[in-house]
């Protein structure tokens, strides 16, 4: 009998079906995810002439991208696993990264879109324009600063079995980021919390949209808060992945 | 029952699993052969969900030797799994998906084309033909299984490994699945059964292994260990109803304490 195993895009095709069409079907989740920037994109039009486009749109694109890498991805990581999903793939003749693969591709569209619907928003709403580099620019930061929130969710669901547990944490998380991380930007908690916040996971990814909505101003601090990034990143995938376990048996 | 004698599609020597200092798999050995049923038995916390997870490729053993349709699941893991369909126990599938997206799904990855006409028959089969939208959580629990099953046999695999596939189902449905274990054996395939329901072993399997503590403790036909282990003292006191049943071998080999 003849061994037939699936090439690795053939693999990832259906796995990419399976998991889209699962993002499809929690398209309610997904509204919240996109509306809650939205919104604060249209509560923020008063300031937008005092505070600046790049640094409102540079906001809402993080508050989103917090939403996706800890409400979103960490919570169905969680759920998926609770449920055995993931262990009846993996007794398939695919390989682990492939599974895993799929699943960050779709929280990189979620990336793009809620990045997108914060430009327009901000343009039809708060009538904020920025040159088509800025745009694009600023679309692939997001997606560097994506990957840092999906490293942290990663280190959620690493450390964390239970997925209600995983669900309240990312909560706490999510709403620590916002509060501190927004406020504290704006200087409302005072000197020493603004300058942690500067370099906080909340305050890297935020300068790097920003400056990247405007590549004219970027500064050796930019590259900095770029390269902390990647740091974050780096060091939250490699725990996540280290603790995570594919069973929560 | 005749035992056939084909070759191994199964064969596991030797094989240790740790968890931390904890061995909870002590150098368990078994095979199984085409075209044979065989039954994984033991208490809770055995080393049953263990040795099957090894196999399965669901835990890296610290050591010993799986093969599958002669593929050793350390050199060729994705080899041997695509020469296995397993049914787990505690499985499930995404729940925003319908049956027919779910048989897709694992269709595309063992590279099986799944048009519509394919997939309706595949469920017409199992009596599901109306399920093709439904999502997998709308199902009964025999319904489940047979699901379960259809996509477990997918792409005819060498070796079945069914985790506990009756609990939890009424007898009608039980005996339906025992009839398909069965018209599974006679088209060849080797069935791996771990089960709880010692009448469940009695009737479909060919030959079992009794593991307890992490090691095998009888390895033959249900009818030769009530044959072997009759006047067993362990075995008499466990007997309920003067005659000796599988059961009360098992009791008498595993003990009568309840395991957490």
């Amino acid at each position: 009998m003849q061994t037939v195993i699936p090439t690795t895009s053939k693999a990832i095709a259906s796995l990419l079906r399976a998991d889209f069409t699962t993002q499809w079907r929690n398209r309610r989740a997904v509204i919240l995810i996109v509306l809650v920037p939205v919104i604060i994109l249209s509560s923020w039009k008063g300031l937008v002439d005092k505070l600046g486009g790049a640094f409102v749109l540079s906001n809402c694109i993080t508050i989103g991208l917090t939403a996706i890498g800890l409400m979103g991805y960490a919570n169905s990581i969680a759920r998926d696993r609770e449920k055995g999903v993931f262990q009846r793939l993996r007794v398939a003749p695919v390989s682990s990264w492939s599974i895993m693969c799929s699943r960050l591709l779709v929280q990189l569209a979620m990336i793009l879109i809620v990045t997108i619907a914060v430009f327009v928003a901000g343009f039809y709403i708060d009538k904020i324009s920025i040159e088509p580099a800025g745009y694009l620019l600023a679309a692939i930061a997001a997606i560097a600063g994506g990957a840092l929130y999906l490293s942290i969710g990663q280190v959620i669901v690493g450390r964390i079995q239970n997925p209600e547990t995983v669900n309240s944490t990312c909560r706490l998380v999510y709403f620590a980021f916002i509060m501190v991380g927004m406020f504290g930007e704006l200087g409302m908690l005072g000197a020493e919390v603004t300058k942690i916040v500067r370099w906080s996971p909340y305050g890297v990814v935020r300068r790097i949209v920003s400056s990247s909505l405007q590549p004219a101003h970027w500064n050796r601090d930019d590259t900095t808060a770029l390269l902390i990034t990647f740091g974050y990143t780096l060091v939250f995938a490699i725990l996540g992945i280290k603790w995570f376990k594919w069973s929560s048996k | 029952m005749e035992i056939k004698n084909n070759a191994p599609i199964l064969t596991v020597e030797g094989l240790n699993v740790f968890y931390g200092d904890l061995q909870a798999v002590n150098h368990v050995a078994f095979e199984v052969r085409g075209g044979e049923i065989f039954g994984l038995l033991g208490p809770n916390g055995a080393g049953k969900t263990s040795s099957l997870s090894a196999v399965e490729g669901l835990i890296v053993p610290q050591s010993g030797n799986i093969t599958v349709a002669g593929f050793n699941t350390k050199d060729k893991p994705l080899h041997a799994r695509a020469n296995m369909g397993v049914q787990l126990q505690s499985t499930s599938f995404q729940p925003e998906l319908r049956v027919g997206e779910i048989i897709k799904l694992f269709a595309g990855i063992h590279a099986i084309d799944m048009p519509a006409e394919k997939l309706n028959a595949l469920l017409s089969n199992i009596k599901l033909g109306d399920a093709v939208n439904k999502k997998f959580g709308q199902l009964s629990g025999g319904q489940q299984q047979r699901v379960s099953l259809v996509i477990a046999m997918l792409h005819d695999p060498q070796l079945v490994i069914l985790d506990e596939p009756t609990t939890g189902l009424d007898p009608q449905s039980r005996r339906q699945l025992w009839e398909r274990m069965e018209d599974l054996r006679t088209q060849g395939h080797g069935i791996l059964l771990t089960t709880h329901s010692m009448e469940e072993a009695e009737a479909v399997c060919d030959r079992i292994a009794i593991i307890d503590h992490g090691k095998v403790i009888a390895t033959d036909t249900p009818q030769a260990l009530m044959d072997k282990h009759r006047n067993d003292a362990e075995v008499i006191a466990a007997s309920r109803k003067g005659k000796i049943t599988l059961e009360d071998v098992f009791i008498g080999l595993t003990g009568k304490t309840v395991r957490s």
